[in-house]
C-alpha cells in the first residue's frame, strides 16, 4: 500500500529564507517534490511561520491575487496565495493589518533577469493567532536554528551542499538567531 | 522619533508633506503592539505612504544584485542564472552556424553542457582548460540541464586545473543499536533488538522468513532471504538482529537482513509500542475526516459519504474526531483526537456540532471551526503510539513562552 510520508514544516527566520537561493528537486519525475535549501542546511518543502502580517495588497488582474508581506524578528516574508490556495486567499482578503498570523506553506523560488533569486511562500493555511503564540514561534525557530548551526559540521549531504553552494558563516546566523531571542527579552 | 522624521523628509523631497504624527502612530503600532522590527516597520510605513500618494516606489528606492558562483552538481533549475567555474572537457562539431562553440565543462561535482552563440562574439574556449564563465543561464531540456551564454556573459581564462569527476558518494556503515522508531532512513545501517511480533506467509521462493519485529518504539517489516543461509525466527521471541539495513518503498520503511546479517536469540520479553508518548509542536493541519462524522453502527468504522467499508449504506451514528498534524520542525507527527477529548479541546459538544451543522446545512462548518481554533498553535499531546499515529488521551496548549528556554539558549549561544 502507498503511504506518503507528509513533508515537516521547516522553521526558518525570514533572513535566511531571504537568503536562500537553491532549490533542486529529489527525483527526475514530475511529482518529484522540490526542496530549498538554506545557508544553515535545512531543506525546506514546506514551511510553518508565526509572524506580523503587515502589508496585503490584491495585484490580481483577472481572479483575485493576494499578495502578503509578514514581518519576523529578523526581516519579512513574501507571501502569495490565488485561486489555488482558496482558503489563505479568503484569509488574506478578509483580515484587517497588522495582525499575527500562523502560516503553513510552500517555499518557491522566482529568478530575476539579471539572476537574483527571490524566494516566498505558497501558503497552504493562513490563520489569525495570538501575540504569545508568536513568541513561541520565535524561540522554537531560533532553537531549530541553532540546532541546525552546531550540525553544519556534519557529513550529511545537505550540510555539505548548503556549505559549499553558501559559504555558510556560523557566527552571522547564530548573531541572527540571537538577537531574535533577546528581542523576545526586551518586550517585558 | 528619528525613523519618523528621517520618512517626513524623504517624502518632502518628492514633494509631499506628510504631518509627522501619522507617521508616528503608524510606526509605534508596529513596533510596539506588532513587534515588528524597525527597519521593517519603517519600510512598511513607507509603503503606505507611497500607496496612499500614488508615488511609483522605484523614486523611492534602487537596488541591485548579482549572480552566484554554484558548482555544476547545483545546476539544476531552469532559467537559473549563475557564475560557473569549470574546465573545458570536450568540444563537439556545431551542428548549427548561429552556435560558436559548443561541448562539455565540468568541475568536481559533475559536467554539464554548454553552448556559446555567434552573436555575443564571445572569446573561444580551449579544450583542457579552466575558466569562470559569469552570468550564464541555465537551461532544461528533456530533463537535463545545460548552460547558456548570452551577450551579458563572461569568460576568463583561469590558471588552474580543475579535477573533474563526479558527485563522490559513499556511506561508511557504522552500525550501532537503533530502536525501531530509528530505523526511518533509506540506506541505515543498524543493530536492533526486537520481538518478532507476526510471521506471515512468504509469497516470493527466494523469502525465506517474512513478518514484524517490534520494541518499545513500535513495529517494523522484515525481510530475511533464503541466499542468506540464517536463522530462522519464532513468534513471540526477541532476538538481537545484527547489522540490518533500512529499506524504503512508497514510504514505508522495512528492515532488510542481508549476508553479513546475524540473529541471536535472546532470553527476555520486551513490551512491543505500548508506551505512553508525548510530543510536543505546532498544529499545522486538520486534517479531511476530522470534525462531525458520522459511523457504522454495525463495526463503528467511519463512513464514507453515508456507506460503510463492510456493511454498505447504514444509518450513521454521529461522533466527533480530530485528525491532527503537529510538527516539531523534526517530525510532523500525526494525532487523533477522540470526542471527549476534541469536545472539551474546541469547546463544543457533539449535540452543539450537530446543530450547528443543521444549521448551515454542512457538516463542513464544525471542520472550519477547529481549523480556525486549532492551527498554528502550540501544544503537547500524550498518548499511545499506533502504526504513525498517536492516539491521544491529553492535549495542552502552550499558551506561554518558556522563559527558562529563552535564558538557556542565549546564555549557550553567548559562550560559543
Amino acid at each position: 500500500m502507498a503511504v506518503y510520508i507528509r513533508e515537516v514544516a521547516q522553521r526558518i527566520f525570514a533572513q535566511e529564507f531571504r537568503e536562500s537561493d537553491l532549490s533542486f528537486k529529489d527525483g527526475d519525475d514530475v511529482y518529484s517534490p522540490h526542496y530549498l535549501l538554506t545557508p544553515t542546511g535545512a531543506k525546506v518543502n514546506r514551511i510553518f511561520i508565526v509572524g506580523t502580517l503587515i502589508e496585503k495588497e490584491d495585484i490580481g488582474t483577472d481572479s483575485e491575487y493576494w499578495k502578503g508581506r509578514v514581518s519576523d524578528p529578523t526581516g519579512s516574508f513574501f507571501i502569495y496565495a490565488g485561486q489555488y490556495q482558496p482558503e489563505a486567499a479568503q484569509v488574506l482578503a478578509e483580515c484587517e493589518t497588522p495582525a499575527f498570523v500562523a502560516i503553513v506553506g510552500k517555499p518557491s523560488t522566482y529568478t530575476t533577469a539579471d539572476g537574483s533569486v527571490l524566494t516566498s511562500v505558497r501558503p497552504e493555511s493562513i490563520h489569525i493567532v495570538d501575540g504569545e503564540t508568536r513568541d513561541i514561534w520565535v524561540a522554537d525557530t531560533a532553537e531549530r536554528t541553532l540546532d541546525r548551526i552546531s550540525a553544519l559540521d556534519d557529513e550529511d549531504s545537505n550540510v555539505v551542499k548548503a556549505k559549499e553552494h553558501y559559504g555558510t558563516d556560523r557566527a552571522y546566523y547564530s548573531s541572527m538567531a540571537l538577537d531574535a531571542l533577546r528581542s523576545l527579552k526586551d518586550e517585558i | 522619533m528619528e525613523v519618523a522624521n528621517d520618512i517626513k523628509d524623504k517624502f518632502t523631497e518628492l514633494g509631499v508633506d506628510i504631518p509627522v504624527e501619522q507617521i508616528e502612530d503608524r510606526l509605534n503600532k508596529l513596533i510596539t503592539k506588532f513587534k515588528v522590527p524597525q527597519d521593517e516597520a519603517r519600510r512598511s510605513v513607507v509603503n503606505y505612504f507611497l500607496k496612499e500618494y500614488d508615488i511609483d516606489r522605484s523614486r523611492f528606492y534602487s537596488g541591485q544584485s548579482s549572480t552566484t558562483l554554484v558548482s555544476i552538481a547545483d545546476i539544476n533549475e531552469d532559467g537559473q542564472w549563475v557564475n560557473v567555474k569549470a574546465k573545458v572537457v570536450q568540444l563537439w562539431d556545431n551542428s548549427h552556424e548561429s552556435i560558436s562553440q559548443v561541448g562539455l565543462v565540468g568541475d568536481e561535482t559533475g559536467t554539464v553542457k554548454f553552448t556559446k552563440w555567434s552573436r555575443d562574439d564571445l572569446p573561444d574556449v580551449e579544450e583542457g582548460k579552466t575558466y569562470l564563465f559569469n552570468n550564464v543561464v541555465v537551461h532544461e531540456w528533456n530533463g537535463k540541464f545545460a548552460i547558456n551564454l548570452n551577450k551579458t556573459s563572461s569568460i576568463e581564462v583561469l590558471d588552474e586545473d580543475l579535477n573533474v569527476g563526479n558527485i563522490p558518494t559513499g556511506d561508511p556503515l557504522s552500525t550501532s543499536m537503533a530502536t525501531v522508531e530509528e530505523m526511518n532512513e533509506d540506506g541505515k545501517w543498524a543493530n536492533i533488538k526486537a520481538k518478532v511480533v507476526q510471521l506471515w506467509d512468504n509469497s516470493h521462493e527466494s523469502i525465506s522468513q517474512v513478518g514484524l519485529v517490534g520494541d518499545e518504539t513500535g513495529t517494523i517489516k522484515f525481510n530475511k532471504w533464503l541466499r542468506d543461509d540464517l536463522l530462522d525466527v519464532e513468534e513471540g521471541k526477541t532476538y538481537l538482529f545484527n547489522n540490518v539495513v533500512v529499506h524504503e518503498w512508497n514510504g514505508k520503511f522495512a528492515i532488510n537482513l542481508n549476508k553479513t546479517s546475524s540473529i541471536e536469540a535472546l532470553d527476555e520479553d520486551i513490551e512491543v509500542g505500548t508506551t505512553t508518548v508525548t510530543f510536543t509542536g505546532a498544529m499545522v493541519d486538520v486534517q479531511a475526516g476530522s470534525g462531525l462524522i458520522k459511523r457504522c453502527p454495525e463495526c463503528n468504522r467511519a463512513l464514507t459519504k453515508g456507506a460503510c467499508m463492510e456493511h454498505g449504506k447504514v444509518d450513521g451514528v454521529y461522533d466527533l474526531r480530530i485528525k491532527a498534524v503537529l510538527d516539531d520542525g523534526v517530525t510532523a507527527q500525526d494525532a487523533i483526537i477522540k470526542r471527549d477529548i476534541s469536545q472539551e479541546l474546541v469547546g463544543m459538544t457533539l449535540d452543539e456540532a450537530v446543530s450547528l451543522a443543521a444549521d448551515a446545512l454542512d457538516q463542513g462548518v464544525v471542520l472550519e471551526r477547529m481549523r480556525s481554533m486549532l492551527i498554528g498553535k502550540y501544544y503537547t499531546i500524550e498518548g499511545s503510539r499506533l502504526d504513525r499515529y498517536i492516539l491521544v488521551d491529553s492535549i495542552d496548549q502552550i499558551s506561554e513562552l518558556n522563559m527558562a528556554l529563552v535564558d538557556e539558549l542565549i546564555r549557550d549561544t553567548e559562550v560559543v
